[in-house]
């Protein structure tokens, strides 16, 4: 029995494998995993297919997912944001401390800026100093964790301030649906569109494909990459404010290790690890995979530190098959 | 007698890279339609010069010339909007890149919706399958990956989005290396071709073969050093050979 079922499913990939389908939908293969494992979860507990648990898990993958889209963005530039976590936990602590001393909105805008600042840092240090951003961004990351923590005495804020941002951001709109959720699919909209629909897309594309040439053709590489850099800070900046939202309380212990899980979306869906190619909409389904998984193995029954193992074996296989494809087109 | 004007010239040319001297007092001119083969050993300095021309970085001394004008390039993009392109083996084509793409990077065609500018897709496919099957370039699509051609194919692509862009000075570093006789010959062609409309050809190579068939005048570099000059009427490919070989012209030659 398990051999047919097993037979049928080669035969079907094969099918599916045929490259000029794969060609045109890069995002198959994460929205195909996507649906096997939500029909397996919904089949194993009932109480996953739930309109609550759908939602519940939304808000775990916006808050992830717009992170994973600036991380993506700038991957497809060739350049990683290991910093993106700090960036996070920096600007739910800043947004929550500005908000109870002035108001929520200058408080949001002055975050951003300033992790729009720090993602400049990031850029400027990678490119001047001639490192990898791979090594680069570790740096900012354990500076800007290592002077919170310092800062905050590991001591957390409650936020008492007014509901303007909140609202705008997080707070529920009606049945477990939550404002985040449609940042998060506008903003993958418009990444998607700037991405594979504007000049500055076609030069991200260029620059993380080859430097070298994409500057030989007109492209200012630097800029498009610190910009790149800064949009990823800043997208970590608004899943930071959103987060902090959400629970009215910042720490400077949130979102450790965030910036792998933000990597791993951006990598089973799709996105090169050495730049050059990728789509958001694959780093959508990404991050809602991750956030499914997260949720679905405890509903059916597997105890939560399963979760970082099987996030670690898919994120291989989707590693291999990317590697694969490639090889394929090359 | 000289009713050819000159296109560009690059006076006094000097260039280091730390200590090295990798140019010294250079000085070449191209004329308007005419191919010239810039050749020399490894290290000669060929590859500097044109990027130099090109606007990759600029010269430490030295002026540059293009159209009678003064002009100081601070970037490839400076270069190429005055209308001096190169077209290099590995430098001109993003692999990961559909053909399309790659055709107008830099240049990219919109359509404007409102305040929003998107890439006009449509215009890029359409153009650039026209551009590229003039030069020979036989795609099923042009969203397919550059990856998947062939030297020859890309060499084609690049000179035939030279030309698209109407491209004043063309410059090719070294556009055989690696490429079967077949192509070889079907790039010469190309290049014959870019002549005929009146365009200048600046064409490095270290072998004296592969451009001594087209080009009309030859101008030799070795360890950054111009050692001569020879129009193809006055040296067989040996004589030219034997200056890069020497280092230096033979009294015959010099006129």
């Amino acid at each position: 029995m398990r051999e047919t079922a097993h037979n049928v499913e080669i035969e079907t990939q094969k099918h599916f494998l045929n490259f000029s389908q794969v060609r045109k939908w890069p995002e198959f293969g994460v929205i195909f995993a996507f649906l096997i494992l939500f029909i397996i979860f919904s089949i194993f507990s009932s109480k996953f297919f739930t309109l609550r648990n759908i939602t519940g898990i939304l808000t775990i993958v916006s808050e992830l997912g717009i992170m994973a889209i600036g991380v993506a963005f700038l991957m497809i530039a060739g350049e990683f944001d290991l910093s993106v976590s700090s960036v996070y936990a920096l600007s739910g602590f800043l947004f929550v401390t500005l908000a109870n001393k002035f108001n929520s909105p200058l408080a949001f805008i002055i975050t951003l800026a300033v992790a729009a600042f720090i993602g400049f840092c990031n850029g400027t240090i990678t490119l001047k100093a001639h490192i990898p951003s791979f090594v680069a961004t570790l740096g900012t990351q354990l500076i800007v964790r290592g002077t919170l923590l310092a800062v905050t005495g590991g001591e957390s804020v409650s936020y008492k301030s007014d509901i303007i941002m909140p609202t705008i951001l997080t707070r529920f709109i009606g049945y477990g649906f939550r404002p985040s959720h449609i940042w998060f699919l506008v903003l993958t909209l418009i990444f998607s569109i700037i991405l594979t629909n504007t000049r500055y897309g076609n030069w991200v594309f260029a620059t993380g494909g080859n430097k070298a040439v994409a500057r030989a053709m007109g492209v200012n590489v630097n800029k498009v990459k610190v910009t790149n850099f800064m949009l990823s800070a800043l997208m970590a900046s608004l899943s930071g404010c959103i987060v902090i939202s959400r629970f009215n309380l910042a720490n400077a212990s949130f979102g450790i290790g965030m910036e792998l899980e933000a990597i791993a979306s951006a990598v089973i869906g799709g996105t090169f690890l050495t730049g050059g190619y990728g789509t958001i909409i694959g780093v959508f389904f990404g991050a809602l995979l991750m956030g499914m998984m997260r949720t679905g193995l405890i509903m059916i029954g597997a105890p939560a530190y399963w979760y970082q193992a099987f996030v670690g074996a898919i994120l291989i296989i989707a590693a291999t098959i990317n590697l694969k494809l490639r090889h394929l087109e090359m | 007698m000289q009713k050819a004007t000159t296109l560009a010239k690059m006076v006094n040319i000097g260039k280091y890279f730390g200590a090295a001297q990798a140019l010294k007092k250079v000085n070449i001119k191209i004329r308007s339609g005419e191919i010239l083969g810039l050749l020399g050993d490894n290290g000669a300095g060929k590859s500097t010069l044109i990027k130099i021309l090109a606007g990759v970085f600029p010269p430490d001394r030295g002026e540059i010339f293009f159209e009678g004008e003064q002009v100081y390039f601070s970037s490839p993009r400076d270069a190429r909007t005055r209308g001096i392109e190169t077209v290099h083996q590995a430098l001109s084509l993003v692999d990961i890149m559909s053909i399309s793409r790659n055709f107008f990077l830099g240049r990219e065609p919109i359509k404007k919706i409102g305040p929003i500018h998107l890439l006009d897709r449509k215009k890029m496919n359409e153009e650039c399958k026209k551009a590229v099957t003039k030069y020979g370039v036989r795609v099923r699509s042009t969203n397919e990956f550059v990856s998947i051609l062939s030297g020859g194919e890309r060499q084609a692509i690049s000179i035939g989005r030279a030309m698209h862009f109407k491209v004043k000075l063309l410059i090719l570093d070294e556009p055989l290396a690696a490429l079967s006789v077949r192509e070889t010959r079907e790039v010469l062609r190309q290049v014959e071709k870019v002549r005929e409309s009146g365009v200048s050809v600046i064409f490095i190579t270290h072998n004296v073969y592969h451009v001594y068939p087209v080009a009309e005048r030859f101008v030799m570099l070795d360890r950054g050093i111009k050692i001569g000059e020879v129009y193809k009427k006055d040296a067989s490919p040996e004589d030219i050979i034997e200056i890069i070989a020497t280092g230096k012209m033979s009294e015959t030659l010099k006129t």
